[in-house]
């Protein structure tokens, strides 16, 4: 080595090269941020939801070729909203879903709640998604009259979702539901975009056929209450529908139709509505149904009904025109309200309600609040509950809608296999409530000769959450890439037998004019594409691991 | 007297001791009682309002004290779900819990002690040699499993015995008594009767066949000696005195461990009994009930033990005739 | 080493307790060869080539015993099985005669005060239903099998410390004993030294139907939802075929073997016991 100028440059030239081949050699992991932790997925127990926990299996599955260690939790449905519901920090990812109900066939209150960022403290939007410019386009549909110009509206909402992959959608169930044709006429069924044959104008005008006029149906879960302040599940809206009337009421083509109101006439404004109560209608008790007992039933919840109180939040007055005419002053338009709010509430006495709920104590509300008599003015009234066996419902033959059947008695049956007997044996005559493998019930039926099955869309849809509060959930790249990596098809196929369609949206098909058609192809998927989108987005994978980008530490090492 | 006394105490102590520590148990267990009202969309205000309500907010040690005052008055607390004081959910389905234990204890016993004489007379026969393993099998069946079997075989292909419940559907009766007693309930019991009686049977015929070969081999010698007269009789009468005597003991200790054990049974049947109850409020955190079904299932137990010790006491020959 | 000697009569004397040894040596020698035993991972679910789940299959070719409603081979399973139930089952065996036999020398042999504390605590074991206080166990720590195994620790300790106690106190006044303590052994030294080894026949009895129940309660907390999703024991099989509806579908090969296991250990169990017939009957007051 000579120490003169030439000598140097070599040596120099040496030195970067030598530098450059070991530093290139080095390996990856000083190109990249810290191993990602082990993952959770929270999911339904296999035997209350095996659609959901094998979904989940599948999908965990899939996520372990990318390099991730993904581990699925079975719980059952309280503590899993104990830990994504009030413990929003805590959890990773969950399995989730949206129930189909009455009220849904409007849009609105899936796609305000679930992502608005007034929801994300204590509310719906649990993932926690913050985008200023979604909260605007919400609050506009909200007060859109046009059904075309909302429509746009909600198709961008819809796109939005999309593009930042807030939930990872993956089906729309298809329910299943079923009867006994030789006791119920299957002409007189009504089916319900997204509910099926199981909903209330199907109760209110089957006929039966021969002697059996009573209803036998099915829950596959425990009943908690019945009470028209209070849902605590699927199961206890169904009776709270029949026994308690509402101003209006969804009909079957998913519009809110007028019910116990005779006429329902909006202001020019918007922001004022004016009903005019049905004559003779009468609680089950025998005292009329009266426009005062309206404005109570409107008025209550603010104070004492947590579960409705958002929907009569925005009435900001109740005028009684005289004693059939009603009319609401709203705090702003609500292009919503008829589903909303006029078509959920149930209409209460106040003779009775009144006495109840002064006689709370501080803190508690109408939930707590047990009126045994049930009185309500619906087509059903009360008869008993026997605790954990069955729910027996006669039916009003003073109604105006009186139904052709005698009674409505839903049976408590937590065993699939039973439940499934039951009905092939006549003890069940109409299967409301069928957890299990659609696949045996048509097979039974074929078996069998007497039971019609009905299968249609639901307007509910099963998901998986992210939780956008925790990274790396936080970023866009790796949410679209784990849902990449979801195969719908292979969810739809193996965790649903097929029963059910590929979802990409909180508005399901079912819904034929607020669903963006086509958007379910919007979404690419494929393992390759996620490894692609990974990869793009800076993690990588060392030793079979997938690690964050460069220079990002885990926060919540285990 | 004294005795009895002694016992009484002692049960009321035992009582106590597994209050406490189911009190504390599900005190200090994980899991908020709140994830029960989860559809709300409850603020921060709300739910404070219901801790409150609840009494969850107070001292542990005050809670615990309202808690005792109001178990010895009778008051369980209030039911998260049902809204109802627990002790009037639990005392509507106590009853049928009741019915099921005892229906398939009068089965087990009924049968156990006559299938135990006959292995005992027939000692050393094929009889016993494939009887034996077949009763220990009967023990070692998980219950449900059974249940299931003859679910699958009895009610859904033969189609007859009801698949589930306790009643038909929307069936109407004048009175409780007439309810139970109807051929419908009875039908409705036959199947999870019968699986847990499978079950149970093993112990009294074990312990009558037992029972019975002592005799036997003290009376036989005697029996060689007396000739023409029906061995059969003699010993059946010396047995009756004897032999019972435990297992009227173990028939009142199956009482007690019944009631407790037969939840799985009453998930496979959808039977209305207090161990599917206690299954619910644990699985949906109404812990006031769950607490309650648990305290009552502890009493059933603890009574029986009770009453099986007094009993056996007061008819133990070797006692009574210590105490003359 | 007398204790040896008794156990080791007990094959001699008894073809079933014979039998009952063999069925757990088989399933012992079946538990720590799972591995190589298995035909596929328990866990995984099986797809074929056109990507479809490979479910609802009946025995033949390459699954024994056919496949799960979610693609997954179930004669795996049911080898690997063995594993879970052993050592649930071993587990819950030694604490339970662990603890029941110390407590009961301990009562046994110094009697008094400390006798009582002990007879009291044992009361009140007895007084927790046993299945309610799994259950409960269960939904509030999070889902394990060794809930199953504190459960039995915690409740099953009580029939085996009495009966231990009982032969304690009739030991204690033997003349081998009191040659003991003449000699200065001190208490301990006489306890486990001198006495326990001559009960210790009694504790394997009750070791043996301790795993028996342990493994039928872990297949019925299974059942009930109560048990692990992740791990695969005969009570996981059950709880999946039933919540699957296996039945319906005439899935008996699925049903059915998981359940004939388990019979099997539990009656392997009380046929070994059957060694000694007057002790078979730990709730018998003596």
């Amino acid at each position: 080595m000579l120490l003169n100028s030439k000598g140097l440059l070599r040596a120099t030239i040496a030195a970067v090269t030598t530098a450059a081949i070991v530093v290139g050699s080095l390996p990856a992991a000083a190109e990249s941020g810290d191993p990602i932790r082990k993952l959770t997925l929270i999911s339904r127990a296999q035997a209350a939801n095996p659609q959901q926990f094998q979904a989940a299996e599948l999908i965990a599955q899939a996520w372990q070729q990318l390099g991730l260690d993904v581990e699925v939790q079975g719980m059952p449905r309280p503590q899993q909203s104990d830990a994504v519901w009030y413990n929003r920090d805590t959890w990773d990812l969950t399995m989730w879903q949206m129930a189909g109900r009455p009220e849904r066939s409007d849009p609105d209150e899936l796609i305000y709640n679930l992502f608005h960022s007034t929801t994300v403290e204590s509310g719906y939007n649990f993932v926690g998604y913050v985008n200023p410019n979604y909260d605007d386009i919400a609050e506009k549909q909200r007060v859109t009259a046009n059904r075309a110009d909302r429509k746009v509206l909600i198709d961008q909402l819809q796109d939005i979702i999309n593009e930042d992959q807030v939930y990872a959608f993956l089906v729309h169930p298809l329910q299943t539901f079923a009867f006994d044709k030789t006791v119920w006429d299957a002409g007189t069924t009504i089916e319900q975009p997204g509910l099926g044959i199981k909903n209330f104008w199907t109760f209110s005008n089957i006929e039966p056929l021969g002697a059996q006029k009573d209803m036998i149906l099915n829950s596959s879960d425990e009943l908690n209450a019945i009470n028209p302040f209070y849902i605590s599940g699927a199961t206890d809206s169904w009776i709270t529908e029949l026994i308690w009337d509402r101003m209006m009421r969804i009909g079957p083509s998913g519009l809110a139709e007028p019910w116990a109101a005779e006429t329902v006439t909006w202001a020019e404004d918007a922001k004022s509505v004016t009903i005019t109560l049905r004559d003779g209608m009468m609680w089950h008790d025998g005292t009329p149904v009266t426009a005062e007992d309206v404005v109570f039933s409107f008025t209550a919840p603010v104070k004492f009904a947590p579960m409705y109180k958002p929907f009569v939040d925005g009435i900001a007055n109740i005028e009684v025109v005289d004693a059939s005419t009603i009319r609401f002053d709203l705090t702003t338009p609500n292009a919503a309200f008829e589903t909303s709010t006029l078509a959920k509430l149930n209409l209460v006495p106040k003779h009775i309600w009144e006495p109840l709920l002064a006689a709370l104590r501080e803190g508690e509300s109408a939930e707590s609040v047990l009126e045994q008599s049930r009185i309500g003015s619906g087509p059903f009234k009360f008869n008993r509950w026997a605790t954990q066996q069955e729910v027996v419902l006669d039916a009003n033959a003073t109604h105006w809608a009186a139904p052709k059947m005698e009674r409505w008695i839903l049976r408590i049956v937590l065993n699939v296999e039973a439940t499934l007997g039951m009905l092939r044996s006549g003890e069940l005559n109409f299967l409301s409530d069928y957890t299990g493998d659609p696949v045996l019930l048509i097979e039974a039926s074929e078996a069998d000769g007497d039971l019609t099955v009905v299968e249609s869309v639901d307007i509910g849809f099963q998901y998986l959450a992210f939780n956008l509060r925790r990274p790396p959930f936080d970023d866009a790249a790796f949410r679209r890439a784990l849902s990449a990596a979801i195969n719908r098809e292979l969810i739809r196929k193996a965790a649903y037998n097929g029963f059910a369609v590929t979802s990409n949206s909180v508005v399901s098909p079912a819904l034929s004019f607020w669903h963006k058609a086509g958007i379910e192809a919007e979404l690419d998927t494929g393992m390759d594409l996620a490894k692609s989108i990974l990869a793009d987005a800076g993690y990588v994978v060392v030793d079979g691991k997938l690690h964050y980008p460069t220079g990002k530490t885990e926060p919540f090492a285990n | 007297m004294a005795y009895f006394l002694r016992r009484f105490a002692h049960m009321l102590f035992v009582l106590w001791a597994v209050a406490t520590i189911l009190f504390f148990m599900f005190r200090l267990m994980p899991g908020t009682p709140l994830a029960a009202f989860i559809d709300n969309t409850t603020t921060a205000e709300q739910q404070a309002a219901l801790i409150a309500q609840f009494g969850l907010d107070k001292p542990l040690g005050e809670q615990y004290w309202l808690f005792l005052t109001n178990l010895m008055q009778g008051d369980l607390g209030q039911s998260f779900f049902f809204k109802k004081p627990v002790v009037e959910v639990v005392m509507e389905v106590f009853p049928n819990s009741v019915i099921l234990t005892l229906a398939s204890l009068i089965i087990a016993y009924a049968f156990g002690i006559v299938a135990g004489a006959y292995l005992a007379w027939r000692r050393g026969s094929w009889v016993e040699g494939l009887g034996i393993p077949l009763v220990l099998t009967t023990r070692a069946a998980p219950e449900f499993w059974l249940g299931m079997v003859l679910l699958a075989f009895f009610s859904f292909h033969l189609g007859w015995f009801p698949s589930g419940g306790a009643n038909s559907s929307g069936s109407d009766w004048s009175s409780d008594w007439q309810r139970v007693t109807s051929l419908d309930y009875l039908s409705h019991l036959f199947l999870p009767a019968i699986t847990l009686a499978i079950y149970l049977q093993g112990l009294p015929l074990l312990l009558m066949r037992s029972n019975m070969l002592n005799v036997l081999q003290e009376e036989f010698i005697t029996m060689a000696r007396m000739k023409g007269l029906s061995t059969w009789t003699i010993v059946m009468r010396h047995a009756a005195r004897n032999a019972l005597l435990p297992v009227a003991t173990a028939f009142a200790l199956g009482i007690g461990g019944a009631v407790g054990g037969n939840v799985v049974v009453e998930t496979v049947f959808s039977w209305p009994g207090i161990g599917r109850l206690l299954v619910n409020a644990v699985s949906a955190s109404d812990y006031p009930l769950a607490q309650g079904a648990f305290l009552m299932i502890t009493a059933v137990l603890v009574v029986m033990n009770f009453i099986a010790d007094v009993t056996y006491h007061l008819l133990d020959p070797r006692v009574r005739i210590a105490t003359r | 080493m007398r204790w040896l000697n008794t156990a080791a009569a007990i094959p001699r004397r008894d073809p079933f307790a014979f039998a009952g040894l063999l069925l757990y040596f088989v399933f012992v020698l079946i538990a720590i060869f799972a591995d190589s035993l298995i035909t596929h991972d328990p866990r995984e679910i099986l797809f074929d080539a056109n990507y479809d789940l490979v479910r609802n299959l009946a025995p033949g070719g390459d699954h024994i015993l056919g496949t799960t409603f979610s693609g997954r081979d179930i004669y795996s399973q049911l080898v690997m099985g063995t594993r879970g139930a052993l050592i649930v089952g071993v587990t819950a065996a030694v604490c339970v005669v662990t603890i029941g036999t110390v407590l009961g020398l301990i009562s046994g042999y110094f009697g008094g005060l400390t006798d009582t504390l002990l007879m009291r605590l044992a009361d009140i074991a007895l007084g927790v239903p046993f299945l309610p206080f799994v259950i409960v166990l269960a939904a509030f720590l999070n889902p394990s099998q060794w809930n199953v195994v504190i459960g039995i620790a915690l409740l099953l300790w009580p029939q085996s410390a009495r009966v231990i106690r009982a032969q304690v106190m009739s030991l204690r006044e033997r003349a081998f004993i009191e040659a003991a303590r003449v000699t200065g052994a001190g208490p301990w030294r006489i306890l486990f030294v001198h006495i326990a080894p001559n009960v210790l026949s009694l504790s394997f009895l009750y070791a043996s139907i301790a795993v028996g129940w342990a493994i039928l309660t872990e297949a019925s907390i299974s059942f009930l939802g109560f048990g692990p999703s992740n791990s695969v024991t005969w009570g996981y099989m059950l709880q999946d075929a039933y919540a699957s509806q296996a039945l319906g579908r005439g899935q008996y090969y699925w049903f059915v073997p998981p359940g004939l296991c388990i019979i099997a250990v539990v009656v392997a169990g009380f046929l070994i016991s059957r060694g000694y017939e007057e002790i078979l009957f730990p709730k018998l007051k003596d």
